[in-house]
């Protein structure tokens, strides 16, 4: 260990005497050209000392962005996730047995109807062919006019239950934006662990940032994630949106 | 005259885009066209031949904001009929697209009713 002492002699003494001799000769050249000399190299030192500091403080600013991110990914974005596939599971749950009681419903009006139509084609025939019974006659009309009343009510609802149906498919894109943006997660997930990685190695790498959201979408609004507000349903819609004269 | 409109369904997922495509034709709309963003809609737009947008908001590419915003900036569609049919449902995003321009904004999931009622009113205000 060198003493502080003599480190401060080895360092300085040769100038601190140049420069006391010139003062005490009087050459005023000699004086300024030392302590220039002095003052420069004091500068150097403070320059070098500054910006091994500004290097400390920025590596460990991209440390603390870093593990504030991943710390926000684990306690809140994770958890997120989990509620939005969540909801993904319940949304394909719901759009399967809706579109299963559908067709449960319209099996049997379907079949009704041809059964009844069925049993219509042989007094039919009978009756174009000019064999009819009159008292079976009778009966073909009353079993027409129950067809014609009940096929028309049951093909009305057959056609409703399709067009419900076909509107329970829309579970597609709901769930398929939500997966999205937990795949968008994910990736952002490996970005900043890679970028822990590197940093835990070589101590310094920035973090990327996704953002932009309000211009390109949130998905759709998932049961139990608090956001900005948002509306509950269409009528809330129209009510904003009257307000705004639209 | 009305049922002959042409209509641009625009939305990323292809079964939305046959959903919506299968009411406007129960809605008696028969000339419905599909484009998957607001990227490829804008040329199709900008080429003519339509009376009607319909798009969503969440897609890659351009979405349905930018879409609506390129639509009123465009001289000669700016006057074009423009429904939002979208999940987005932030109070903020609502007001952008009806500052934006929109004339109509139906939040998914929705029901074939809210479809014709939204595209009845925007035509008879048009009218």
């Amino acid at each position: 260990m060198t003493n502080p002492a003599t480190a401060l002699r080895d360092e300085f003494g040769a100038t601190i005497a140049a420069l006391s001799n010139a003062l005490a000769a009087g050459n005023e050249a000699a004086f300024f050209t030392e302590l220039d000399g002095l003052l420069q190299r004091r500068e150097r030192m403070l320059f070098l000392d500054l910006r091994k500091l500004t290097g400390d403080l920025q590596s460990a600013l991209q440390r603390f962005r870093v593990d504030s991110r991943l710390v926000d990914l684990a306690e809140k974005d994770v958890p997120d996730a989990r509620l939005r596939l969540d909801h993904v599971l319940r949304l394909t749950d719901e759009a399967a047995h809706r579109t299963l009681d559908l067709v449960e419903q319209s099996g049997p009006l379907a079949e009704r109807t041809a059964k009844a139509a069925n049993d219509l084609k042989e007094p039919w025939q009978q009756f174009r062919d000019r064999k009819i019974a009159i008292e079976d006659f009778h009966r073909m009309v009353r079993q027409m006019d129950a067809f014609l009343d009940a096929a028309s009510g049951d093909m009305n609802k057959v056609r409703e239950n399709l067009s419900e149906v076909l509107l329970a498919q829309g579970y597609q894109d709901l769930s398929g934006q939500i997966i999205r943006g937990v795949m968008k997660l994910v990736t952002e997930l490996e970005i900043a662990l890679v970028d822990l990685v590197r940093l835990a190695q070589t101590g310094a790498r920035t973090a990327r940032h996704v953002s932009d959201e309000t211009r390109r979408g949130f998905g759709p609004p998932i049961p139990g994630i608090k956001t900005s507000p948002a509306v509950s349903g269409q009528q809330d819609v129209d009510a904003l949106l009257s307000g705004l004269g639209v | 005259m009305s049922k002959n409109l042409r209509f641009l369904v625009v939305d990323d997922f292809s079964t939305m885009r046959r959903i919506v495509k299968n009411l406007l034709n129960d809605l008696g709309y028969a000339n419905v066209q599909e484009a998957d963003d607001g990227n490829t809609a804008l040329p199709m737009l900008q080429t003519g031949g339509f009376d009607f947008l319909v798009t969503d908001w969440n897609m890659p590419g351009m979405p349905g904001l930018d879409l609506l915003k390129a639509v009123r900036a465009d001289p000669k569609l700016a006057k074009m009929p423009v429904l939002m049919l979208t999940a987005e449902a932030k109070r903020e995003q609502i007001i952008e697209a009806a500052q934006a321009g929109v004339n109509g904004y139906v939040i998914k999931p929705f029901t074939a009713i809210t479809l014709k009622e939204k595209i009845d009113k925007i035509l008879g205000a048009a009218a």
